[in-house]
């Protein structure tokens, strides 16, 4: 492998030279400005602020930024959205020419993909930052290997949400002490013999954040400090296998019924009796069956599960490292707009996640609907537990939950066995991860 | 020649291809002393074109030419690594489902799509009432394009409670999603490319409409049978755009992927049945940050499509007839 | 090719549907084409019709009940959808029109241009340069959008609907090149040297009997320019990142969290919305490609 210069880079292409050019220029100096200075000067300036939704995220954020630019009427606020695929596809060829949002949200799998890429700006320096409603431990938590150059726009965990009303219906309880085991044999026994028809969940092998917690709870981690893949063949396998047993044993709606590997809420939601989420997802999901009442809990977990398994996920946002120095106090107002605001969290509510800061969530319950207090209470619940460490997603393993699908698709359809499935899963994974 | 744009009464010199005009040799076309003359002539005409191949077409094909050799992760600086993108091509599974499910694509769905609209275009041609109607109707489905709505209508129709399979349980058949079988989910992709047939539709069309009423007239007095006409008049007549049709659509299906990508949420599950080959493409540049290897396959897409057209285009003057020769 | 003396019903198009079918055609077969058809038709269009009856349901039933009879009938998608992203959506179906119209004037101007002098002109290279235009048709935009991307932006042209448009008055849709290259080489080069004996140049030529003759050529790009760059989605996504220059299918798309699907009732009105410019342009453009073919008197 040999490094090519530009120079000879350009004779080679002839006449691609213009664009070719653009993209080893684009790829050797990254933005404009370094980390010096910024953080003075006035709020000023067009800042363009990216991030993705469906149509409720778009309307709440839009009349959001009509209330930010009554305080900042000297900042000017472009708004670029688009659904999940089509941010990311935006954002990569954006991010390709160098010409990208100066805030803009991440998407979980790239968060150390874009950082490799060079594309946040480092925050510990812009005095315009308004931090005060964390602690200095939570800003450590906050850093990315000891740099401070994300924000945690929101925050969530994996619950295990049930339908309360078919619940009642059948007189099922949830003992307070879960087990994987405990819920397994419950979900068979709800299947066989509940009187709505129902099924006891879909298939949900595929949810990423409980499958973290089944790995952090025997000892594992999705990914290493030092940016591998942490689970192991035999966890995986496990994982897998706990789903193929409530799969075989009829408790889990088919994988042709609940179209694929990973079912939509509006056609499977109806039929069973609990799924895996994250704690934020009742918000928008419960109102979809308004004749149910849903509400979660805890995540079931083994008897002699490692301590400290719990976890918090923070969806980030960060700002652009060529960001222009007299825009640099104007995109951290927008920043503190979205960390402390407690109108733009009345107009967006907690669809998105809970505010990381305490003290916003506290001041929001008051006007928080009946959904989302139940969001409060998963998050506060998290909150007093102990949590491990948890590492990000390292860069090129973007397409885990892909791969992961794959396997999956593999196995439900009987074309290869959970060890092979489970034994191409890392190894696709690592491999990945290697090449980036 | 104001005669021309005068509800044309042309005499032409020469006279039309007679009631059966098998392909006819083509005629020395008359070069020389123009050739010099009509070389900077068409250099005016070809100015935009031009301009546009070397603005806008050229540098982004010459850079993806050149990124095939590199490994270019759209973030930093291409590196060059020789061929080892096309290397890698040889061992790489999903590389060859693609190719394999593209083929499949591109064989099964280019015929089956051509004559659906080649027999709906004759039959709509004319001599109906509400005709314009019913060619809006069969023209609908491909207005949706690739509209995200697609996805949700394909899984009313395939999905393990879709249309079909409530058509079957009247029969007393239980079947399950055909979306979910790697085995039928390509087939409904198929069916999706049959049923926006209105494309070539509305081109065979206009060559229906370009073929001399008084031929088939003719003929008729001449005691030619309905098919005997259709079969050595209208068809031959319409071989330059039955011609055209097959390049666009083989051109179009080696190429599908809205579709793919649509139904499939753009994974090309279930079990990589339906992930064409431009929809890898896309997940290698786009989802894998691999933009090097997607311009390689890319590349080799090209050589397979050119050799196809190439094919194609010497096959075709055994059967295609055009005016000018 | 043929002498035209151009016989009443190719005059007139509307004649064309009224004429009585020949006389070898029985009633009862018209019947029977007509059954044929509609049956056909329905089929063809259940989809379409499933999508109308759920743009009329509340938003949580379309997946969860998925009949074609609704329990409930609103039409909050609708009047809902229209201010959705916070700009009236006639700003979309407009930027979609403009996109549109600016698409087709490059499009008949510079692909006739090339067209004519690649299928009638003798000049060296002409082979080549239809194979080269050939060729661009072949390489998948995905890897070429990204080069594409970085050249508009280092000139400047993000958020300007110039990215669209300009390529398309510099013939880079070879598709349609060579469709009028098809069209053309099927017109009698006899036209052409009657018109060079009365001393008329390439020019004029083309002018004067080329255009005139390949008129289904140019109504039919006019028609697929329009529907492409109306469903066109990678483009203008990338292009356009102000909400007040999205075209339809941008907005449509901002429209559905792939995640939570909510918003599919408003996305269904709106496709249903945006069809109808498309399906009004269609009718009309069907109605000039009979008519452009008669007057043309070639037949």
């Amino acid at each position: 492998m040999q490094d090519v210069n530009r120079r000879t880079f350009l004779t080679f292409t002839g006449l691609g030279a213009l664009s070719i050019g653009a993209l080893a220029l684009t790829g050797c100096a990254p933005g404009t400005s370094g980390s010096a200075g910024g953080g003075g000067g006035a709020a000023a300036g067009t800042i363009r602020f990216a991030w993705w939704g469906g149509v409720d995220r778009q309307k709440a954020y839009i009349a959001s930024l009509d209330s930010f630019s009554k305080s900042f009427p000297e900042i000017t606020v472009e708004p670029e959205f688009g659904d999940y695929d089509a941010y990311q596809e935006r954002m990569t060829t954006q991010m390709a020419a160098r010409d990208v949002p100066e805030v803009f949200w991440i998407p979980s799998p790239q968060v150390l993909t874009y950082r490799d890429a060079g594309i946040y700006r480092p925050l510990d320096d812009i005095d315009a930052l308004d931090l005060s409603a964390f602690t200095d431990a939570e800003i450590k938590l906050f850093q990315l290997d000891g740099e401070l150059n994300t924000l945690p726009k929101s925050m969530f965990s994996p619950i295990l949400r049930y339908n309360k009303t078919f619940l009642d219906q059948d007189g099922v309880t949830i003992p307070e002490k879960l087990t994987w085991e405990g819920l397994s044999e419950l979900l068979i026994d709800y299947a066989k013999n509940n009187s709505g028809g129902h099924k006891g969940t879909t298939y949900g092998a595929y949810h990423d954040m409980p499958f973290e917690s089944y790995l952090r709870q025997r000892g594992e981690d999705l990914w290493t400090k030092d940016g591998k893949l942490g689970a192991s063949t035999e966890s995986v396998a496990e994982w897998i296998n706990w789903w193929e047993t409530l799969r075989k044993a009829g408790a889990t709606t088919s994988i042709s019924e609940q179209d694929g590997i990973q079912p939509g809420w509006g056609d499977t939601g109806g039929k069973i009796l609990m799924s895996f989420a994250n704690s934020n997802h009742i918000v928008d999901e419960a109102p979809v069956f308004p004749d149910y009442e849903f509400d979660q809990r805890d995540l079931p977990a083994f008897a002699d599960a490692e301590a400290g398994y719990h976890f918090t996920y923070y969806s980030r946002f960060a700002m652009y490292q060529g960001t222009e120095d007299d825009r640099v106090a104007a995109a951290a107002e927008l920043m503190n707009f979205n960390l402390n605001s407690l109108d733009l969290l009345k107009l967006v509510g907690l669809s998105a996640g809970a505010p990381p800061s305490a003290k916003l969530l506290d001041s929001y319950e008051s006007s928080a609907s009946a959904d989302e207090q139940k969001v409060i209470a998963s998050t506060r619940d998290v909150a007093t537990r102990e949590q491990r460490a948890r590492s990000e997603a390292p860069a090129g393993s973007g397409t885990w939950r892909d791969i992961l699908v794959r396997e999956l698709e593999g196995v439900t359809l009987g074309d290869r066995s959970v060890k092979d499935a489970s034994k191409n899963f890392v190894s696709a994974v690592t491999s990945e991860i290697e090449k980036a | 020649m104001t005669a021309l744009s005068d509800r044309g009464t042309i005499e032409p010199p020469e006279s039309p291809p007679e009631s059966t005009p098998a392909p006819t040799p083509a005629k020395k076309r008359r070069r020389g002393a123009s050739h010099e003359r009509q070389g900077w002539i068409a250099h005016i005409f070809l100015l935009p074109w031009m301009l546009g191949m070397i603005l806008v077409t050229a540098g982004p094909l010459v850079a993806s030419a050149v990124l095939a050799f590199t490994d270019y992760d759209l973030l930093t600086t291409p590196e060059f690594i020789g061929f080892d993108n096309f290397t890698r091509m040889a061992e790489d599974e999903r590389f060859w489902a693609a190719v394999r499910v593209t083929l499949l694509y591109v064989v099964v769905s280019v015929p089956l799509q051509l004559g659906f609209a080649l027999f709906l275009a004759i039959l709509l041609d004319k001599g109906l009432r509400g005709l314009s109607l019913y060619r809006s109707a069969f023209y609908l489905p491909s207005l949706l394009g690739g509209s995200v709505a697609i996805a949700i209508l394909w899984r009313q129709i395939f999905g393990d409670a879709g249309l079909i399979n409530t058509a079957l349980a009247f029969f007393g058949i239980e079947a399950d999603s055909w979306l979910q079988n790697p085995d039928t989910a390509p087939w409904t992709l198929i069916v999706l490319n049959v049923w926006t047939f209105g494309s070539p539709m509305v081109i065979f069309l206009a060559g229906l409409r370009q073929i001399p009423e008084e031929l088939l007239e003719a003929a008729e007095v001449d005691g030619a049978g309905r098919v005997r006409r259709f079969m050595s008049i209208t068809i031959p007549l319409l071989t330059p755009i039955i011609f055209l049709n097959l390049i666009l659509q083989m051109i179009s299906a080696f190429q599908a992927f809205t579709q793919a990508h649509v139904v499939s949420g753009g994974t090309g599950g279930p079990l990589d049945s339906t992930l064409f080959y431009t929809l890898y493409i896309y997940q290698e540049g786009f989802r894998s940050f691999d933009m090097g290897y997607a311009a390689a396959m890319a590349w080799v897409l090209l050589i397979v499509i050119a050799v196809a057209t190439g094919a194609n285009f010497i096959a075709s003057r055994r059967w295609v007839y055009y005016g000018d020769e | 090719m043929v002498i035209a003396h151009p016989t009443l019903d190719s005059l007139n198009p509307d004649l064309d549907e009224k004429k009585p079918p020949r006389r070898s055609n029985g009633r009862g077969k018209r019947l029977l084409r007509h059954i044929f058809l509609t049956i056909f038709a329905l089929l063809m269009l259940y989809p379409l019709l499933w999508m109308v009856v759920s743009s009329f349901k509340p938003s949580n039933l379309i997946l969860s009940q998925t009949g074609l009879f609704p329990s409930e009938v609103t039409t909050e998608n609708y009047t809902g959808g229209w201010d959705a992203l916070g700009t009236p959506f006639t700003t979309f179906l407009v930027n979609s029109g403009i996109v549109a119209v600016g698409s087709i004037l490059g499009n008949l101007f510079s692909c006739a241009l090339t067209a004519y002098a690649l299928a009638r002109l003798n000049f060296r290279g002409n082979k080549l340069y239809f194979g080269l235009a050939l060729l661009t048709m072949m390489l998948p935009f995905h890897v070429l959008i990204i080069p594409q991307y970085i050249l508009f932006a280092e000139i400047g042209w993000i958020n300007t609907y110039a990215p669209l448009l300009v390529p398309k008055f510099l013939a880079t849709d070879a598709v349609f090149i060579f469709l009028m290259v098809q069209f053309i080489r099927s017109i009698p080069r006899e036209l052409d040297h009657a018109a060079m004996l009365d001393g008329a140049g390439p020019f004029r030529i083309f002018w004067s009997v080329i255009l005139p003759l390949m008129q289904p050529a140019l109504i039919t790009t006019t028609i697929f320019t329009f529907i492409w760059t109306w469903n066109d989605y990678f483009g203008p996504l990338l292009y356009l990142t102000k909400t007040k220059l999205y075209t339809v299918p941008v907005a449509l798309k901002s429209l559905v969290d792939t995640e939570t699907q909510s918003g599919i009732g408003i996305m269904f009105a709106m496709s249903l919305v945006s069809l109808v410019p498309i399906l009004l342009f269609f009718l009309f453009a069907q109605k000039h490609i009979i008519k452009g073919i008669a007057t043309t008197g070639i037949k």
